[in-house]
This record gives C-alpha cells, sequence and structure tokens, in this order.
C-alpha cells in the first residue's frame, strides 16, 4: 500500500479542467413586444452575459406608446453556454413548478392581464398582455418565483412572496409611457 | 520528499540485529490519574512472564533481570480500573502509569497535564460512558458535550465543531494521526468521520498542538481509535441505537484478531450503518432532512521487537437532505422567511427516508501507514496517508429530470510525517519532527473556489522537563505553503494566481502541582495560520445566506497569540473537583467578511448584500468551568459553564456568530454494583443557553438580519446499565433528547431564519462486547 501510495503521489498532478456550465445560470431576461393592430414588433432585455459577479449587467428602460396594448412574450437565455441555452422551456415543461409575478409601480400607468396558465389553471406568465394608458414614468417588478417542494403546491392566490417559492428571477425595469 | 521517504524506510528495515541479554530492570512508578495519589499495593503483571509484583508505598516497582523483548504489563489496583501497557525491553527502562479512577468513567472534562509528552497541555475528553452516550450522533454533537465546544449546523444533520468560538480552518481535526483535510472551510461542511471509529475524543490546547501544525488557532480535535488487540484471541464489539424522532437506527460493529500461530499479526474490520427519516419539530415534521451513512475500516498490524507498522484505510459516505422551505433565491426571500413563524405547509408533514433535492452528497477515503522503530530508545515514526474527498452538493434545480450536482468539488491530500522522539536524559524529553502535504483541488460545475495544487513543508521540535511539582514545556514550528491556482472560464480566459505563505508558531506551557490535589496549567501559544483559498478566491453566491462573497487575493496569515490559565481541584476524598479554565486570544488579521452596503452585486435575482474577506484584529476571551459533587454515596451533581466574549477591536464591535453563554447542572443517580449489575447510572441534564446579545450593530453593513433567538431550556435524560450475560458485557442506555418537546431555535444553526430544533428524540442503545 505504502508502494502505491507514493506510486500515486507522482502521478496525481491533475491539468485544469475548464469551467463546466452551470446549467442553472440564467443570464438574460428577453421581452418581446407585439402591439395589438398591427406595428412592428421589438424586445426590451436584462442582459447579465457573464452571469453573477464579473461586469454588471446592461438594462434596457421599456419605451411604450401611451393608449396601446401589447402582447409580451417573455424569454430566458443563459449565454454562458455555447450555444445559448433558452431556458423558458424547461420552464413551460415544469410549468407547475414555476410563476412568473408583473408588479408595476402606482403612477406607472401599465397594467398586466391575460397571463399564460399552466396544466392546473394556475397562472404561469411566460405570456401576458401589457396596457399602456397615458404618458407617465414609472417601474415595474418581473419576478419567477420557484416551489421547490414535493408536490409544488402552486395555488392561484399565492402571493409574489409566499413561503412555498423562491426567487429565480427578480428585475426591476424602469418604464416610460409616451 | 517522496524518495526520501522511500529511503528512510529501506534503512529503517535494514537495522534488524539484536542479541539477546537477560539482565534488563525494568522499573516504573504507578499514580492514580485524577488525584495524583502515588498508589501502594497495585498489581503489576507481566502478562507473557506471569510474574507478579506489588508496589511499595510510594508507588513504585521494579522488576530486575528481564531479558529483551515484548512486554504487556497489567496493572490493576482496588479503587481503579486496570490499565495495560505494552513495553519493548531493550535496555534498562522506567515508565510512569497512571490508573483511571474507576469513578472517572463518570467524568467527561478533565484538563490536565498528564506525564509524558503525548498528553501535556490542555485537554477534554470523551471517552467511556460519556463516549457512549453520543453513540449514533454525528462527530460535532458528540464534542459539543465536551464544555466550551459548540456546533455550527445547518439543519439537524450537519454540524461541525466550535471551540472558544473558533471552527472550520481555525481547528485542526486529527483523524487516526491523519490531520483531516476535505473541504473543511464551508460552514455547511460537516466533518467526514465516523464518530464509532474512536474510542476517545479529545479536545487539546497546548503544546502538542504543534505536532499537526502551526495553524491550530481554536485548537486540535483527535479522534483517537483504540489500540488493537494486545493478545491473542478475537473481540467482537457490536453497537445499535434507534431514535424515535426521526425513526433513525444505526447498526455498528467491530471484530479484531490477534492470530495465535502469527501473533505478531493483528488486525480489525470495522463498518457503520445509520439511515434516519425527516425530523420532526414539536410542532411539525420537516420534510427532506433525511439522512444516510455507509462507513467501513479496515486495520491491518504487525508488530516486532524493534518495529511496528499499521496500516489503516477508512471509507467514509452521507447524504444528507437540506429542508427544502430554507432554499432562497435572494434577500427578499430571506426576509420573508424571517417574517413568517412557520415554514409553508408544502414543506411539512412528510414521514420518509427518501432524500431529494435540495442534498449534499460526501464520500472520504483515508489511507494510511504508520511504521514505529525503536533503535536505542530512540523512536521513529514515519507516518504516510492519502486522502481522498469528493462533495457533490445538488441544488433545487428547474428541470427534474436534471441528476447534476450544482457544486462538485474533488480534494486530494498526501501527508508525509516522520518524527523523533529521543530517550528521556536528566528530566528532559524531546520530540522532532518534519512534514509535507500535497494537495489537488478541482471542481466541476458551479465556481466557488478554483483548481489549486499547494504544497506545505513543515518541522517542529519539542522539550518537555519536569522535575518533583514542576513540569515546563516549549515547542516552536515552521510551515511553508505554496499554492497554485487556475480557473478556466468557459469563454477560455484563464485566471491563475500564486501565494506563498510562511506560518510560525510557538507554544509554551508551565504546570505546577502546589500539593496533591490541586494543580495550576499556564499556557502561552502563538499560532499562525495561512488564508484558505476559499478566503483568497471564492467568488459567488452563498445561497444559505443570501448574500454574495467575494475572496480578496491580498490576505496575509492570521496570527494568533492566546493566553490558558487552569486551574484543577480534587477533593482527597474525591468528593469534590472543580476545574476552570480561562482564556484570552488576541488574533491580528483575523479574516472575517465584512459586509459592503454600499456595493451590492446586481443580478438577475435581484441585489445580492456583497460580504467582502477583510482582515481585522480579533479579541476572544472567555472561561469554562466544571464542578463536580457528590451529593450522597449515590448522587453526583455535575455543573458546566461556559463563557465567551468576541470582539473585533478595530470597529470596537462584537463579532458575528459566536456561541451563546451556557450553563448545564446534571444530577446524576448511580446504581450499586453487585454481581449482575456492573455498571449501571441515570442521569437528568438541565441546559440553560442563554440569548446571544453580544452581535455586531449595522453602523458598518449588516452582517445579521434577524435578532438572535431567545434563551432556552433544555431537559435531557441519560442512562445506561452493563451487566454479564455468559461473561459477555452487554451495555443497554436510554437517553431523551428535549424531554419537554420545547420549541426553540440555536443561533449557531442557519436554520433558525426558518425552522424550530428538533423535538423530543428519545433514543435507546444496545452494546454487546463478546
Amino acid at each position: 500500500m505504502i508502494v502505491l501510495m507514493i506510486a500515486s503521489l507522482s502521478s496525481c498532478k491533475k491539468d485544469a479542467v475548464p469551467e463546466t456550465n452551470d446549467e442553472e445560470v440564467i443570464t438574460t431576461m428577453k421581452l418581446t413586444f407585439v402591439p395589438v393592430g398591427g406595428s412592428a414588433s421589438f424586445t426590451y432585455q436584462f442582459d447579465d452575459s457573464d452571469g453573477p459577479g464579473g461586469n454588471a449587467p446592461m438594462q434596457d428602460s421599456i419605451v411604450l406608446s401611451s393608449s396601446t396594448s401589447y402582447v409580451v412574450t417573455l424569454q430566458l437565455l443563459n449565454k454562458t453556454t455555447n450555444p445559448v441555452t433558452d431556458l423558458t422551456t424547461e420552464i413551460q415543461t415544469e410549468s407547475d413548478a414555476h410563476r412568473f409575478y408583473y408588479e408595476p409601480s402606482v403612477g406607472s400607468n401599465l397594467t398586466v392581464s391575460q397571463l399564460d396558465n399552466d396544466d392546473n389553471g394556475v397562472p404561469l406568465g411566460i405570456n401576458g398582455t401589457w396596457s399602456a394608458s397615458t404618458a407617465a414614468t414609472g417601474t415595474i417588478k418581473i419576478t419567477l418565483r420557484h416551489y421547490p417542494g414535493t408536490p409544488p403546491g402552486k395555488e392561484t392566490s399565492d402571493p409574489v412572496n409566499s413561503t412555498k417559492s423562491a426567487t429565480d428571477v427578480e428585475v426591476i425595469f424602469n418604464t416610460i409611457v409616451q | 520528499m517522496k524518495i526520501l521517504s522511500v529511503f528512510i524506510l529501506v534503512l529503517f528495515f535494514a537495522f534488524s540485529g539484536f542479541s539477546q541479554s537477560c539482565q534488563i530492570r525494568l522499573s516504573g512508578h504507578i499514580e492514580d490519574a485524577d488525584t495524583k495519589e502515588k498508589l501502594q499495593v497495585a498489581t503489576v503483571r507481566i502478562s507473557e512472564l506471569n510474574m507478579v509484583i506489588v508496589t511499595d508505598t510510594k508507588g513504585d516497582f521494579v522488576f530486575p533481570d528481564l531479558c529483551k523483548g515484548n512486554y504487556t504489563l497489567v496493572v490493576t489496583h482496588v479503587n481503579c480500573d486496570p490499565v495495560e501497557q505494552k513495553i519493548i525491553l531493550e535496555k534498562d527502562y522506567h515508565t510512569d502509569i497512571v490508573l483511571p479512577h474507576s469513578r472517572k468513567v463518570l467524568g467527561d472534562v478533565v484538563i490536565e497535564a498528564q506525564k509524558g509528552i503525548p498528553n501535556s497541555g490542555f485537554k477534554k475528553q470523551l471517552s467511556g460512558r460519556s463516549i457512549d452516550e453520543t453513540r449514533g450522533m454525528s462527530l460535532a454533537e458528540a464534542l459539543s458535550k465536551l464544555n466550551g465546544v459548540t456546533m455550527l449546523q445547518n439543519g439537524s444533520n450537519v454540524s461541525k465543531p466550535v471551540i472558544h468560538g473558533l471552527h472550520g480552518s481555525r481547528i485542526l481535526t486529527i483523524n487516526n494521526g491523519v490531520r483531516q483535510e476535505g473541504q473543511q472551510w464551508g460552514n455547511e461542511h460537516a466533518p467526514e468521520i465516523d464518530p464509532f471509529i474512536a474510542e476517545k475524543l479529545e479536545v487539546i490546547k497546548g503544546v502538542d498542538e504543534l505536532r499537526y501544525g502551526s495553524d491550530a488557532i481554536g485548537g486540535v480535535v483527535l479522534v483517537e481509535p483504540r489500540a488493537l488487540i494486545s493478545k491473542p484471541g478475537h473481540h467482537l464489539e457490536f453497537n445499535s441505537a434507534f431514535f424515535t424522532n426521526n425513526r433513525q437506527f444505526v447498526l455498528s460493529a467491530l471484530f479484531e484478531q490477534q492470530l495465535k500461530k502469527q501473533p505478531a499479526f493483528r488486525y480489525r474490520i470495522q463498518g457503520t450503518y445509520k439511515k434516519g427519516a425527516n425530523v420532526s419539530t414539536p410542532e411539525y415534521r420537516l420534510n427532506n432532512t433525511g439522512n444516510e451513512e455507509k462507513n467501513y475500516s479496515l486495520t491491518l498490524g504487525w508488530k516486532k521487537q524493534q518495529w511496528n507498522t499499521e496500516l489503516f484505510h477508512s471509507h467514509f459516505e452521507t447524504t444528507v437532505g437540506i429542508f427544502p422551505g430554507s432554499h432562497i433565491g435572494n434577500i427578499s426571500d430571506l426576509l420573508s422567511a424571517i417574517e413568517a413563524p412557520k415554514p409553508s405547509d408544502v414543506f411539512l408533514g412528510q414521514q420518509a427516508y427518501r432524500i431529494g433535492r435540495p442534498s449534499q452528497k460526501v464520500n472520504h477515503d483515508l489511507f494510511k501507514s504508520k511504521t514505529v522503530f525503536f533503535t536505542n530508545q530512540h523512536k521513529f515514526s514515519l507516518l504516510l496517508a492519502g486522502q481522498f474527498n469528493q462533495r457533490k452538493e445538488f441544488d433545487v434545480v428547474r428541470n427534474a429530470a436534471n441528476t447534476n450536482p450544482q457544486l462538485d468539488l474533488n480534494i486530494s491530500t498526501y501527508t508525509e510525517d516522520l518524527s523523533l522522539e529521543l530517550p528521556k536524559k536528566k528530566n528532559l524529553t524531546g520530540t522532532a519532527g518534519i512534514s509535507a502535504v500535497q494537495q489537488f483541488n478541482d471542481y466541476r460545475g458551479r465556481y466557488f473556489i478554483p483548481n489549486y495544487q499547494s504544497n506545505a513543508v513543515g518541522a517542529y521540535f519539542i522539550e518537555k522537563w519536569s522535575k518533583h511539582d514542576w513540569e515546563w514545556q516549549a515547542g516552536i514550528r515552521y510551515d511553508h505553503k505554496g499554492i497554485n491556482t487556475t480557473r478556466l472560464k468557459s469563454n477560455g480566459d484563464t485566471i491563475n494566481n500564486q501565494f506563498q505563505f510562511s506560518t510560525f508558531a510557538g507554544s509554551f506551557n508551565v504546570m505546577y502541582k502546589p500539593v496533591d490535589e490541586c494543580k495550576i496549567n499556564m499556557n502561552l501559544s502563538l499560532s499562525s495560520r495561512a488564508p484558505y483559498v476559499n478566503e483568497l478566491l471564492c467568488d459567488g453566491i452563498h445561497h444559505g445566506t443570501a448574500t454574495y462573497e467575494k475572496g480578496d487575493v491580498g490576505l496575509k496569515p492570521e496570527r494568533s497569540l492566546s493566553l490558558n490559565t487552569g486551574a484543577h481541584f480534587v477533593h482527597h476524598d474525591s468528593w469534590l473537583e472543580l476545574d476552570f479554565l480561562a482564556y484570552v486570544n488576541v488574533i491580528r488579521n483575523f479574516i472575517y467578511q465584512q459586509p459592503m452596503p454600499d456595493n451590492p452585486v446586481l443580478t438577475i435575482a435581484g441585489a445580492f448584500p456583497l460580504m467582502s474577506y477583510q482582515q481585522t484584529d480579533a479579541l476572544l476571551s472567555g472561561f469554562d468551568f466544571t464542578a463536580k459533587c457528590s451529593l450522597s454515596k449515590n448522587v453526583d451533581l455535575n455543573t458546566k459553564l461556559s463563557y465567551l466574549d468576541a470582539r473585533n477591536t478595530k470597529t470596537n464591535d462584537w463579532l458575528v456568530l459566536m456561541p451563546a453563554n451556557r450553563i448545564s447542572n446534571e444530577f446524576v443517580y448511580l446504581l450499586k454494583k453487585n454481581k449482575k449489575i456492573q455498571d449501571g447510572y441515570l442521569s437528568l441534564e438541565c441546559m440553560n443557553v442563554m440569548q446571544q446579545k453580544n452581535i455586531p450593530g449595522s453602523m458598518n453593513g449588516k452582517q445579521d438580519y434577524k435578532v438572535p433567538p431567545p434563551a432556552y431550556f433544555l431537559l435531557n435524560v441519560n442512562s445506561s446499565v452493563a451487566f454479564l450475560v455468559h461473561k459477555n458485557r452487554v451495555t443497554i442506555g436510554f437517553s431523551v433528547r428535549n424531554l419537554l418537546n420545547r420549541s426553540y431555535r440555536d443561533y449557531m444553526n442557519t436554520m433558525r431564519y426558518f425552522t424550530d430544533e428538533m423535538g423530543r428524540n428519545v433514543c435507546i442503545r444496545l452494546k454487546c462486547q463478546l
């Protein structure tokens, strides 16, 4: 055994293994706005392409036209992988354990409604309709909550800070309705 | 170093010439371990020769005219438990033997400077009854029975020892002579050791720390297996325990043998299996808090006249569930958890052994060889060891089909130690040693610490002088450590760092025994600890505390100067025993996490408070007091009190996460011994843990978001009875923890934000020795 151990001493020098990608990292939230009534779609995003730490995230302000409704689709991406991973499908698959919340600030003159549901009929929130009324500035907080319980126990009445769920994403955008 | 080790080995095997002469004189002195009383009329027997002598009024004995050889001395005295000592006789030899007082089986705290280098300085010990009571518990839980030792926990399954407020890399854990190396830097990383390996658990401070490293700022934990069987035949021991709270069962067995035909060869095999289901607090059961452990060890020993060698292998494997209700994504989650009086019902109520995410899976393998040579009363020991540690942490993931760990760390450590004990000359004895450590760490998955290779070398020298009532000891040690780190990012960038640290330690101990009943011990120690890789280079979110932790490559070694003063008193009738230890530990460049309130780290999961590793000066001071008093012939009262103050002297504030002061009183009723009952007792322990009020303010940034939990009071019951069945000793134990089923939370448990502690837990234990 001694000989074995000494032999292994000289053979244990290893080359560093490159950082494998953490599939749980979310770097980017992308919102695609399709105006109801036909004009061209556009996107806004929160982008932290190197993940937590390192370079600071880049964040757009959301500028919308007054008295307009938009069909909005949300996408989550992991840009530390090559190719970039779209995490939205994962969330779609585990829809009974996830939920997006949209909280426009008072006076932002925004409302978010018609969120899509999971298989149990509880809001999921990957898609929704945003309505901008008169000109204003404010913020909107978008939160993704993840239910770690088995079963998750997700219910329509759960508040955003429910102790059943934990935060995966929490982004606050500045909003301008003009 | 490797070549050197092999060379020394070969050299030592070459020493084998010996001749027979039969005029060797073996003399000795026998004392009571507790009272230090000279024991007259003790019987000393050499089992190999069946020679018997009785000690004189001074407790001395002499066997003149012995031949060279290996002998076993068996010493018995009416008041004491018998002691066996192995002696390899080559020259005239004198041995001092201390006999444990049989009542001492009840004592779990001894601070003593015993004769001989191995036990000098400050020592607290768990053995006999006190270790039996902890069978089935984790290593840290067992150690926390010692006064001055507490636990840092992450739920009920992950715990690590805290000595006088210090833990992690400030404590060295020596597992069967080998310095345990895993990922001990993490607060959620428990020591990877099967407590059933140990016959004795000890915490030492003082000169002997230097044998193991220059960085034992908090102290050294020794996990000591018993010596291999010393007479031809075999020994079988079986331990089992069942805990009602989480339906946890533990089975452990040990078999050892010395062959009659080949008496030089001895071996032992040992194994433990432990499985627990979800833990229940008084009001609710916590899902996914099960645990499972599979451990085994194998020891082979070969003993000859001039040398002996021991090969040891142990495997430790554990899977631990983490309560999913503690899964937090950011600081607002933490704040809502703190607001909630109890966790959500979706995380409660399941009675299951199944462990899902989040969880930890840890393997630790140790291979060790130790060879001891005797020449001209010099004793050389060569210890070679390899340790392989794998830690996998499984977080809550979005996709249930994902079976990958999110944190995956592998660390391999190779140690080589060579020590020399010099023969006693004019009341002086000396020990010197050199050691080397090579370490390789690599990670997969999420980054928290980099890949690294480190090389360390060290040397120490310890000298002891004793005469009459005085004993002086001094020692020095020097270590040098080089670390090369590599972080290869996914985009191809490499971040490399190189570090060199030199650390120096010195210790001085003086013990004075003015009268037989009383002993005073004083120790002054300088230790220094090189920063760990996590303190230098960690960079990431710490989910348990919702903070972003960032290391600092500019950190310097910590230097600690500590003064320990102890006094021990035993009344000559031994109805009263008092023990007091006061300590002051001044730590320069104390590494800690400083909140940076002006620089939160913005991520897609919100803004995280930044905690940056920085250095300050710290002052830790306190005392431990133990009293044991016989109230009547059958009733003892044991009192333990421990007090600690921990200051950040630069910011003139308290240090965070320091154990609260506590006092415990235990009434022990001893059963009368008779032909059937060998040993028996029933005890009731009342434990008071105060609220920690000395917490850092928020003027330098928030260190914590919740006020420490209130004081709590627990009642615990312990009992056991031992009897003989066909000459085999059988011990049955019964204990209850948290008898009153109180709901409480502990400041040193990360789960204090989320859940109460475990409720009433009844335990039944059975131990058979065949």
